[in-house]
């Protein structure tokens, strides 16, 4: 059967009627393959300027740096950017070391065996979890179990955990690509392992792990769904709102852009929603752009190029 | 003479075994972290997503099959919320499915290196915009336009399936590329020296050869739409009905637990379902990664 | 001059002794005995995929770093079994230095691939590590050409270059046996015959073994030649025998050439 029709393609093809229907087919396959792809640059285009459309007529010196409003218009933002920066150190601070190790394990000791299948298997589990799952998690842990309640260190390991597996794979990643010849001749020179990975392997790899660090930082910044049950949705009055104190209730950003919307009774909702997703969405190309900046310039330092 | 069996360098030697013993108890004690993490996490959930079972008595058929949810009169029924959440999934699997693979297709086999040098970060950024700011542009721009065009209200199944459709499209995008990727070569080149043209190699030969490959693009595309929560909840009208049509507003898994928690007394009946329903969605996300799984097994 | 001959005239260094490797079920090799005379150049010869590179590293036990690869029997190092299991690889590998195929300097400054043996074994001294680094970069012949630009990235020198690099940073850590794997096989003429004469100098005080495909290299620089084929170590002897009176059919077919 297959035959058949392998003998009838064939046949076509070689009439010239086979040859331009095939042109046809594969000139429209292309064109519309080319299409496909310029929509995502051009969805992108669009949201950027719309958002920038939409925000910019909100931002202000005032609108940055003021704290949010409860009931009357012109809250700002202020403490709510703090909290973003100050979750995401925190979260760095605890899921940047984990990560690392354990991908260095993955890729530079597991043999292949039980416990690394297990740890790669709980690690591409956690990578799917919902991030509102996770959240109920933290809940359960930090408010419920620990009673820290709302606090910015529940949102924060909340989030360690959830990010693990990204940064893990950002690890491996980087391991992977530095050359297996840099460890050979290493260890053929008598060093150890960890001897190997400390001074060859990890600063040639430091320049894409460090893009990777940062791009999953852009990430963290605008995470909504596992803060809002663990770091909450409050931020505390006056001078408190900028706090060192971990312990205390911390909301992002992202999250006071959701809240407000969905929860609070000021009247400006628009003017608050908008200016915030534009800082949101600045930082995003923010992280981006820092990330390949940063990753490039470490490479070239750690490698003597 | 035993010179290799004891270190020949004396003190530094052990040192640097030292180290490397002390490296070795870091790097396995992150690493178990990892299994303890997600060990706790389905754990806890298992134990409080149950308690609706347990402890209120609730039949899990009732919990799954009835489209009743009134908690205050002890009727926990989530069907609106499982039907919601697979609907717009569909949804957003159909159109950001193709659509993503279109283009990893297209970055794989057709993209001149400018071209890709210009998606990778666009794709990245893509990733990297906050599911918020996805809501937040469904709310204001997608949802006024389908209300201009059809005349509903704007909020349902529609604006929540293209918002997630667009969601998906990173990861179809990049895990399809990856997997025309590692496509061989010499495949490539068979058909090509066949006489056949580009497009008859890719529908034909490399398709079919990354057929498992983006059967997983598929899958994680799956998992990241099911979870989302917030794009979702802004949009998608947040009625606990069933879909009336693709313009009728519903209500979601993550979109009611994150709307309903902050209200859920501890240890009421509402907070059970509420779990019940995260344990739901850690299950869904359990069953398609070993699905992913499977689909790699049946690979090799 | 006969085998025994040559190898008491001196002293033994290694000895290996039915050494099997196996990558899974692959049945790299089979059966190997073979002694290596100290301050002598060992060469390894056969056919690509005969097993001389799966060999020599089983010498310094390079075998640990292959997931899947299984080694069997015993290889002495000055009469203690390396595979012994009270002996640590590390050691055995500073003892046993090892130059690769392809020049795999570090991605670092020339001065740091050379000193970064003595550093991992405890080197803090910033002037003892000067003059290890130039006292290496002389014998491997390479201080003319590099001392001025000892802190510029290795990975700009040419490949001979690199090469010697690498055969500098592994005299840096003093070993006692030299493992040399096809080191100019990706080298032109020129910087091969550097790489010759650096070899016949080094065996004045070390004791060198080399995998080449090359009969020519081999018969330049070597006092042993061990022939390989499919896995199994055919043929040891004095090079002038090997190339003039070899005992096998098989080492007097690939010597003249019937199999390449």
């Amino acid at each position: 059967m297959r035959d058949a029709v392998l003998t009838l393609e064939i046949a076509r093809a070689k009439s010239a009627r086979g040859v331009r229907h095939r042109r046809f087919v594969d000139r429209s396959a292309t064109t519309l393959l080319w299409c496909a792809a310029l929509a995502v640059l051009a969805l992108l285009t669009l949201f950027v300027g719309y958002i920038l459309y939409l925000g910019a007529p909100a931002i202000s010196w005032q609108f940055l740096t003021s704290p949010p409003s409860e009931v009357s218009a012109g809250g700002g933002i202020g403490p709510e950017i703090y909290n973003s920066f100050y979750i995401l150190g925190l979260t760095l601070l605890f899921t940047v070391p984990v990560a690392v190790a354990a991908g260095i394990y993955l890729q530079e000791y597991a043999r292949p065996g039980a416990f690394r299948t297990l740890v790669q298997f709980s690690a591409e589990s956690l990578a799917t979890v919902p991030s509102i799952v996770m959240g109920l998690f933290g809940l359960l842990v930090f408010v419920y179990l620990l009673r820290w309640r709302f606090s910015a260190i529940g949102g924060a390991l909340t989030l360690t955990i959830l990010n693990l597996p990204a940064l893990m794979r950002v690890t491996q990643e980087a391991l992977f690509s530095v050359p297996q010849t840099y460890r050979e001749a290493s260890m053929a020179l008598g060093a150890t392992r960890w001897g190997t990975i400390w001074r060859i392997v990890l600063p040639s790899a430091v320049g894409a792990l460090t893009t990777g660090v940062i791009l999953i930082a852009g990430r963290i910044f605008g995470e909504t769904a596992a803060l809002i049950y663990t770091a909450g949705v409050s931020v505390a009055a006056g001078k408190g709102a900028y706090d060192l104190n971990p312990f205390r209730p911390a909301e992002t950003l992202a999250v006071h852009v959701w809240y407000t919307h969905a929860e609070s009774v000021v009247p400006d909702v628009a003017r608050i929603g908008n200016g915030s997703a534009l800082v949101l969405l600045v930082m995003v190309l923010l992280f981006n752009v820092v990330a390949r900046i940063v990753g490039r310039s470490l490479t070239r330092r750690f490698t003597g190029r | 003479m035993a010179a290799i069996a004891t270190p020949r360098i004396g003190v530094f030697a052990t040192r640097a075994h030292r180290q490397e013993f002390i490296a070795m108890l870091v790097l396995r004690a992150a690493s178990t972290f990892v299994v303890v993490a997600i060990s706790a996490l389905f754990l806890y959930l298992a134990i409080e997503g149950t308690k609706l079972f347990t402890v209120d008595h609730v039949s899990p058929f009732q919990f799954l099959f009835s489209p009743v949810f009134n908690p205050d009169a002890n009727k926990p029924g989530s069907l609106v919320f499982i039907v919601g959440s697979l609907s717009v999934t569909l949804f957003a699997v159909l159109v950001g499915g193709p659509f993503g693979i279109a283009v990893g297709v297209f970055l794989a086999e057709l993209a001149p290196p400018r071209m890709v040098a210009a998606m990778k970060p666009a794709i990245e950024v893509l990733v990297g915009i906050p599911s918020v700011v996805y809501g937040w542009i469904g709310l204001t721009l997608l949802v006024p336009l389908i209300r201009t065009v059809t005349g509903s209200n704007g909020f349902g199944l529609l604006a929540a399936g293209t918002v997630l459709s667009v969601m998906i499209l990173p990861t179809v995008i990049t895990l399809s590329e990856d997997a025309m990727r590692t496509v061989p070569n010499s495949l490539r080149e068979g058909s090509l020296a066949m006489g056949a043209t580009r497009w008859q190699t890719i529908s034909r030969v490399l398709l079919p050869a990354a057929a498992s490959g983006l059967t997983v693009a598929v899958i994680l595309g799956i998992a990241r739409a099911i979870g989302e929560t917030l794009a979702v909840q802004l949009v998608i009208g947040n009625a606990a009905v069933l879909p009336q049509g693709l313009l009728g507003a519903t209500a979601a898994l993550p979109t009611e637990i994150v709307i309903d928690m902050a209200g859920a007394q501890q240890g009421s009946l509402l907070e059970h379902a509420l779990f019940s329903m995260a344990f739901l969605l850690l299950l869904i996300a359990m069953a398609l990664i070993l699905a992913v799984r499977f689909a790699l097994r049946k690979r090799a | 001059m006969q085998l025994i001959e040559a190898q008491e005239s001196t002293g033994l260094k290694m000895d290996v002794r039915d050494l099997n490797v196996f990558y899974g079920s692959f049945h790299a090799i089979k059966d190997a005995n073979l002694r290596v005379t100290e301050q002598m150049v060992t060469a390894l010869i056969g056919p690509s995929g005969c097993g001389k590179t799966t060999f020599l590293r089983a010498l310094n036990r390079m075998h640990d770093l292959t997931p899947g690869a299984n080694v069997t029997g015993t290889v002495s190092l000055d009469g203690t079994n390396i595979y012994d299991s009270s002996v640590d690889p590390v050691v055995v590998r500073h003892r046993v230095g090892m130059v690769f195929q392809r020049a795999n300097p570090f991605p670092k400054s020339i001065f740091e691939n050379v000193v970064y043996g003595p550093k991992i074994h405890g080197e803090r001294n910033r002037d003892a590590l000067l003059s290890c680094a130039e006292k290496s970069l002389r014998r491997a012949a390479l201080w003319d050409e590099v001392k001025d630009r000892l802190f510029r990235s290795a990975l700009d020198l040419s490949g001979g270059q690199q090469q010697r690099l690498c055969i500098a940073r592994v005299l840096a850590v003093e070993p006692e046996v030299i493992l040399m794997d096809e080191p100019a096989s990706a080298l032109d003429p020129i910087a091969t015959s550097k790489i010759e004469d650096l070899i016949g100098e080094l065996k004045k005080d070390y004791t060198v073994v080399i995998v080449t495909h090359s009969m020519q290299q081999a018969a330049r620089i070597s006092d042993i030649t061990a022939f390989f084929l499919l896995g199994d170590l055919i043929e040891v002897g004095t090079t002038s025998e090997i190339f003039t009176r070899p005992k096998d059919r098989r080492t007097e077919d690939y010597i003249t050439g019937r199999y390449g």
